[in-house]
């Protein structure tokens, strides 16, 4: 080694080198530990997540099976004799009105939007958007319109559906929709829109909350059928 | 050559015990201006041992391709390019040239006992050849 101010240059280079790689180092590994930790909790959801949906549509198509089969058993039964044919009948008329079948006639579409004003009173939030209460307020006059099949974005309205508030969104047969909502129900067109449109009626109240609703006639239009389970656990018929 | 091995040990441990850290919006630059420093530090020690090191190429070195490293990587990103590539490579070769120098130094040279030619290496120890 010759010079002395070379060696000094280079120590102070070399501690300074030795500084700075350290300290990337440091930075890079955390920032590495940073990243897997949170993606392994997110690929950990993601995968439970994921067997969940297919354990879900594996029962659907358990659930879609044992339908068909029940629709083949009716199918046969109508086929071979004139009482069988008015216990089928009876039993479509039943279905019908519990909801679990597919229906069509004329009907109703109500669409309903949370309100479009800014709040600028200082009011609460919730005065502005759509409440459980005012979707069940309309299905109600629906009912006492007429109304004989019912569904709210597309879920048939069955006697066990519970229509509530859960946080931003409403929860309808357990799954969760968000404004705007769509009802639709099958009845005399003519008949319900008069009673929705009455005066101190449903639409007039709500719409003075600046809730935006819509009705449209139909003269066809389809509601689908209740598609989740329907075994009843505590109610049991009572033999005649 | 003790010298620099107890300073990086120095400058290492430096590193570890102060709660500073890089933040990851520049580490890239960092890694940059630490491949092109590392190459330097090379080149100044392959300049040591054939006795052509000079104190002002070396420090500009160092700290000028740190500098102008580092400016490359930024301007890359501006313009939506991985400049920093073009750095990578050439100080990656720089070092393996350095480094092969160096080999030869003291598995060649010393062995014949034959003082390393100047011609052979520049000032800041980059060899011309390969």
């Amino acid at each position: 080694m010759n010079k002395k101010p070379g060696i000094f240059a280079l120590s102070v280079v070399c501690i300074l080198l030795g500084l700075v790689v350290t300290l990337q180092l440091k930075s890079i590994t955390k920032i590495n530990l940073r990243n897997d930790s949170q993606l392994l909790r997110a690929e950990q959801l993601q995968i439970e997540l994921k067997s969940e949906q297919e354990k879900n549509e594996a029962l659907y198509e358990q659930l879609i099976r044992y339908k068909d089969e029940i629709d083949s058993y009716r199918n046969s039964a109508t086929q071979t004799d004139g009482y069988a044919k008015v216990i089928a009948q009876s039993l479509i008329n039943a279905e019908l009105l519990a909801g679990i079948t597919d229906v069509r006639g004329q009907g109703v579409v109500v669409t309903m939007k949370d309100s479009a004003n800014i709040n600028t009173g200082g009011l609460s939030d919730s005065y502005f958007v759509i409440h459980d209460e005012d979707i069940q307020k309309v299905i109600n006059e629906l009912r006492s319109a007429g109304a004989e099949a019912i569904s709210l974005n597309g879920e048939r309205v069955v006697s066990t559906t519970a229509i509530r508030c859960v946080g931003s969104v409403v929860s309808v047969n357990d799954t969760k929709y968000s404004a705007p909502y769509v009802i639709r129900a099958i009845g005399n067109a003519e008949t319900i829109e008069n009673a929705l449109l009455m005066r101190q009626g449903v639409v007039d109240v709500l719409t003075q909350w600046g809730i935006e609703i819509d009705i449209k006639k139909e003269a066809d239009m389809i509601i689908h059928g209740y598609s989740g389970a329907t075994s009843p656990v505590y109610a049991q018929p009572v033999k005649k | 050559m003790i010298f620099i091995a107890v300073s990086l040990l120095i400058g290492i441990l430096i590193g570890v015990y102060i709660p500073l850290e890089i933040p990851k919006a520049y580490t890239l630059y960092t890694g940059v201006a630490l491949l092109a420093a590392i190459d330097s530090v090379f080149g100044g020690i392959n300049a040591q041992l054939h006795k052509t090191f000079n104190i002002k190429i070396f420090l500009s070195g160092f700290f000028g391709n740190a500098a102008i490293a580092a400016m490359i990587t930024y301007i890359g990103t501006r313009l939506g390019m991985d400049l920093y590539i073009a750095a990578v490579v050439v100080f990656g070769s720089r070092l393996f040239q350095n480094f092969a120098s160096m080999r030869r130094f003291w598995l060649i040279d010393r062995a014949k006992n034959v003082e390393a030619d100047k011609p052979k290496a520049g000032p800041d120890g980059h060899t011309k050849d390969k």
